[in-house]
């Protein structure tokens, strides 16, 4: 009887409020807030590296990179002049979310300028 | 056996209601503007800080972009959208939340606008819990129509670590971090724990498996009070 009650319990919290997040992002929260804050090259550094992380190994329900997660990767580099790098990732945005394209174009093209 | 079922059917509605956001309206009336129109992409604009806690501000605006992810929307980036928004003369957000946003979905591809005003972040008596008052505002990128607006008088113990609700590998993370707790690391967590909560009933959005189909589910009071 212990036993049936448990696993109302159980299986009524899981349904009711229960979800898995659909996306992993690691440690952003803070590395984006030292990145906001600082600015400073270990605040890149580490930014670069928690951005690294998510797109090399996305977890999660979606088991995807999350939005913006490319977009503002390239952002990153470009300050970092790495170029070629960084709009190679702004074209991976569009690739993944075509909705970013209105908004990811104009920057490409401000880079061309 | 039967009684044994009922006391635990009892326990498990009450289980519901103190877990789960519960007031009488539905979200496909109070949301509707989310459900007449499909809605995809938002943008996070730089939060209003009207509070004496210089940096909320940074607290709030790096801590938005989870929940909304989560919620099955599509984020405009909130890095590189800040730093157009500064080259536009577009970052303080008190300039724009009455006015015109088409110029915004213009340029961003934008839906959705969120604007966030920090009203009030207080520490009560113990320097450990941080109370806070914080309004979310999310509009309707063409026709600058309020879709969304909660506030919320939010009480947070920095004590107790509940992590990031957007990972478990997140979550043992930010329980580290809290150990060796730098001031930073709580803010960042009071803010996230707001943004959490308040915009929890938010209608999902595309890319989440319950888009649509939460209708019937309850949005949850405008103005609410919580202690997380």
């Amino acid at each position: 009887m212990k036993k049936l009650f448990v696993t109302i319990v159980a299986a009524f919290m899981l349904f009711s409020c229960g979800q898995k997040p659909l996306y992993d992002y690691r440690n952003y929260d803070n590395t984006t807030y030292s990145y906001l804050k600082k600015n400073d090259e270990k605040a890149d550094q580490n930014l670069a590296e928690t951005y690294e992380s998510i797109i090399e190994k996305p977890r999660g329900e979606r088991n995807t990179v999350p939005p913006g997660i490319y977009a503002d990767y390239g952002y990153l580099l470009l300050q970092l002049d790495q170029t070629e790098k960084g709009k190679k990732m702004l074209a991976r945005e569009i690739e993944l979310y075509p909705e970013s394209k209105i908004f990811i174009d104009r920057i490409l093209k401000k880079l061309e300028e | 056996m039967k009684r044994t079922i009922i006391i635990a059917s009892v326990f498990s509605v009450l289980i519901f209601l103190s877990s789960c956001s519960f007031n009488k309206s539905l979200k496909k009336d109070v949301y509707k503007g989310f459900y007449d129109e499909e809605k995809l992409s938002i943008l996070i604009m730089p939060p209003v800080n009207n509070s004496t806690k210089v940096e909320a501000k940074e607290f709030f605006h790096t801590t938005l972009n989870i929940p909304l992810a989560e919620a099955g929307y599509y984020v405009i980036p909130p890095f590189l959208s800040l730093e157009i928004l500064k080259q536009e003369s577009a970052y303080d957000s008190e300039n724009f939340i009455d006015g015109n946003l088409s110029k915004f979905a213009e340029v961003f591809g934008a839906d959705l606008i969120l604007f966030t005003t920090i009203h009030t972040w207080n520490k009560s008596g113990l320097a450990s819990v941080v109370i806070v008052d914080v309004e979310y505002t999310i509009k309707d990128a063409i026709t600058s129509e309020v879709l969304f607006n909660r506030r919320g008088n939010i009480k947070y113990d920095t004590r107790v670590s509940k992590g990031s609700s957007g990972s478990w590998i997140g979550a043992a993370i930010s329980l580290t971090a809290n150990a060796i707790s730098t001031a930073a690391t709580k803010y960042v967590s009071v803010a996230r724990k707001c943004n959490d909560y308040s915009l929890a009933p938010l209608p999902k959005g595309k890319y989440h498996p319950n888009h649509n189909l939460d209708q019937e589910e309850y949005a949850g009071p405008a103005h609410f009070k919580a202690n997380l």
